[in-house]
């Protein structure tokens, strides 16, 4: 009520004189805006690149203007499709590993033992803190041929050593195991703070019932949680286009170049390294993967709206 | 007889709960062992010294200690150098990182004129990216290649980072702050001396969640910093892993570099560059527990 009042209170006042009494309010909120106008939005004038034949010495201003020419292109080129297949099936695949931070908060929650609990949380909420530079020399280390630890047992027990990082067909399970390894136990903690926010009185009520914890599980817990399973499906919709540029780029190599061809590494490829100069193209690239990837979390977020969920926007 | 049973039928489901409860310990302690056995084999292998190490086997213990790996990447140049550029964004982009957020957020928990637009200026940045190479070109243009702060700026001021304070500032008690207002306190005084000690506990989560993602910084440094001297300690740690002549790239003018594994150089390495991060871990976990998350996201 208090808070109401004030708010009643401030608008009464002209607009002039509110600006003036919140300008220290206003200064120190500057520097954040002006660093997002200088990273974030000033970076956009950049996709009429898009548009154009760009050369670097004309700018952005003086290059020739070319309509959709690099849309069109990108749409009847073969690479476009094998980027956007690779891409889908790594995502895809990565979204199949979706319920497991939450069969495993729904684990952790039925675990008694306090210290056990916060034990098991230390270690798996850990990988979420390392570089994917640090992930890739883990899995180094795990599969390389000479110094991998599964080929050393594997040639103890008199077995033959297998280049795994090498392998087109272990490539993408490689992907999405670091990814399931780095993210499950980070992705549970959203989960465990929804468990705890369920009114404990219906377990009560099942209990009395004679429910077994399987059913509670699934009548209660289940249904619960459901709003914070849908946010965090949509944030995962938003980026079914994207994959993470620095965990591909670090587990790239000659042999499985093919398979890990995606839409970042070919842009950064043929628009930045090696003194490549596709800008035009490459930038069309990007925001036909930006474009997608919005509209995505726009439109999961419409139909779960629509559904009677609530969604982030 | 009938209360016989009910004992038995007790002791049954107590029973049934212990094993319910070993089953789960099982299948946690498997999925933990995948997270901390890998960091204790590097870091066994790390210290194994070269006259009991045999290529191709492997190590749980080492049968003669040595820090002679260590010994040799602290002190070769090519370590020194990604130090000091790990240290420069780590130490300047931490402290900008949190004190820009917070004033952001500060600004978006107050009913100022304008508080909507400010709220779809931060959230559209989440949205809507404009991608690599524009983000290239932009930094071209704002001459920062080869710079420090081409990797420090663009993360200064995260929306994520900015929704999390707000969500923090706006549950404050109003109480305090109007009292200090009836008192004349001045608002930069208030922020300063009110609203910042009141959230210091959030401000010291969001100050590690900060340093570990400076520490981590690689994908920004081989975008923009040019110069390889400058290439920061996730780029020399990539480097030592995935190329085939570590002594390269720790540049070293000692003999020993010679006599020690390629292999315990390499695990060496990893365990320097990730021990920062394990050591300011237990910290930052205290805060995981709150709901702080799921109130970011829920905006």
């Amino acid at each position: 009520m208090a808070a109401k009042a004030k708010v009643v209170n401030v608008r009464q006042k002209s607009l002039g004189k509110r600006l003036y009494q919140y300008r220290w309010v206003y200064l120190l909120g500057l520097p954040g805006l002006l660093l997002m106008l200088f990273f974030n939005y000033l970076p956009m004038r950049g996709l009429l690149m898009a548009f154009q034949n760009y050369n670097p010495h004309m700018g952005i201003l003086g290059s020739e203007w070319v309509g959709l020419k690099h849309f069109q292109t990108l749409f009847k080129d073969a690479k476009f499709y094998s980027m956007l297949r690779n891409t889908l099936v790594i995502s895809g695949l990565n979204l199949l590993t979706f319920p497991a931070p939450i069969i495993l908060a729904l684990i952790l929650n039925e675990v008694r033992n306090a210290k056990f609990k916060k034990f098991i949380q230390t270690s798996v909420y850990l990988p979420h803190f390392l570089s994917w530079t640090i992930v890739a020399s883990l899995t180094f280390f795990l599969l390389s041929s000479e110094q991998g630890v599964i080929n050393k047992i594997a040639i103890a027990l008199g077995g033959e050593a297998h280049a795994y990082l090498f392998d087109t067909k272990a490539i993408y399970p490689i992907i999405v195991i670091q990814s399931l390894w780095k993210g499950i136990g980070w992705g549970s903690i959203v989960y465990l703070a929804a468990i705890a926010g369920v009114d404990q009185s219906l377990y009560e009520a099942a209990r009395m019932d004679g429910a077994t914890k399987l059913q509670c599980m699934i009548k209660i817990t289940i249904p619960s949680i459901m709003p914070t399973i849908v946010v965090m499906l949509i944030l995962k919709m938003g980026s079914i286009v994207s994959v993470d540029f620095e965990q591909v780029f670090l587990m790239n190599n000659a042999m499985v170049k093919k398979q890990l061809e995606v839409f970042e590494i070919y842009i950064y490829n043929n628009g930045i390294a090696g003194g490549s100069t596709q800008y035009s193209y490459t930038t069309a690239i990007g925001m036909f993967k930006s474009v997608i990837n919005t509209s995505l979390v726009i439109l999961t977020n419409w139909i779960t709206n629509r559904k009677g969920y609530e969604g982030i926007m | 007889m009938a209360r016989e049973k009910a004992v038995n039928k007790k002791m049954g489901m107590k029973m049934k709960e212990n094993i319910y409860q070993v089953i789960l310990w099982i299948i946690l302690l498997l999925i933990a062992a995948t997270m901390v056995l890998p960091f204790l084999y590097v870091i066994m292998v790390s210290f194994t010294d070269s006259s009991v190490y045999v290529a191709g086997s492997f190590y749980l213990w080492p049968k003669k200690w040595s820090t002679d790996a260590y010994q040799l990447i602290l002190s070769g140049a090519g370590f020194l150098n990604a130090l000091k550029s790990t240290l420069f964004i780590t130490l300047i982009g931490t402290p900008l990182n949190v004190l820009v957020c917070a004033g952001l957020a500060y600004l978006l928990s107050k009913p100022v004129p304008g508080k909507k637009f400010f709220n779809k200026y931060v959230m559209i940045t989440m949205l809507f990216g404009a991608g690599m190479i524009p983000n290239f070109m932009n930094m071209k243009a704002l001459g920062l290649m080869d710079s420090y702060f081409a990797c420090i700026l663009p993360s200064v001021c995260g929306a994520w980072t900015v929704m999390v304070m707000r969500s923090f500032f706006q549950s404050l008690p109003i109480e305090l702050e109007e009292a200090a207002e009836i008192d004349g306190c001045g608002q930069l005084k208030m922020f300063g001396i009110i609203v910042l000690p009141l959230s210091k506990a959030m401000l010291a989560s969001m100050t590690l969640f900060a340093f570990v993602s400076y520490w981590n910084t690689y994908f920004s440094a081989i975008m923009y910093l040019t110069s390889t001297t400058k290439a920061p300690l996730q780029v020399y740690v990539q480097k030592i892993v995935l190329s085939s002549t570590v002594s390269d790239v720790v540049d070293l003018q000692l003999d020993l570099a010679k006599t020690v594994p390629q292999e315990v150089m390499r695990m060496a390495a990893v365990v320097v560059v990730v021990l920062p991060v394990l050591i300011v871990y237990p910290f930052l976990q205290k805060y995981f527990a709150s709901g702080m998350m799921v109130g970011a996201v829920k905006g």
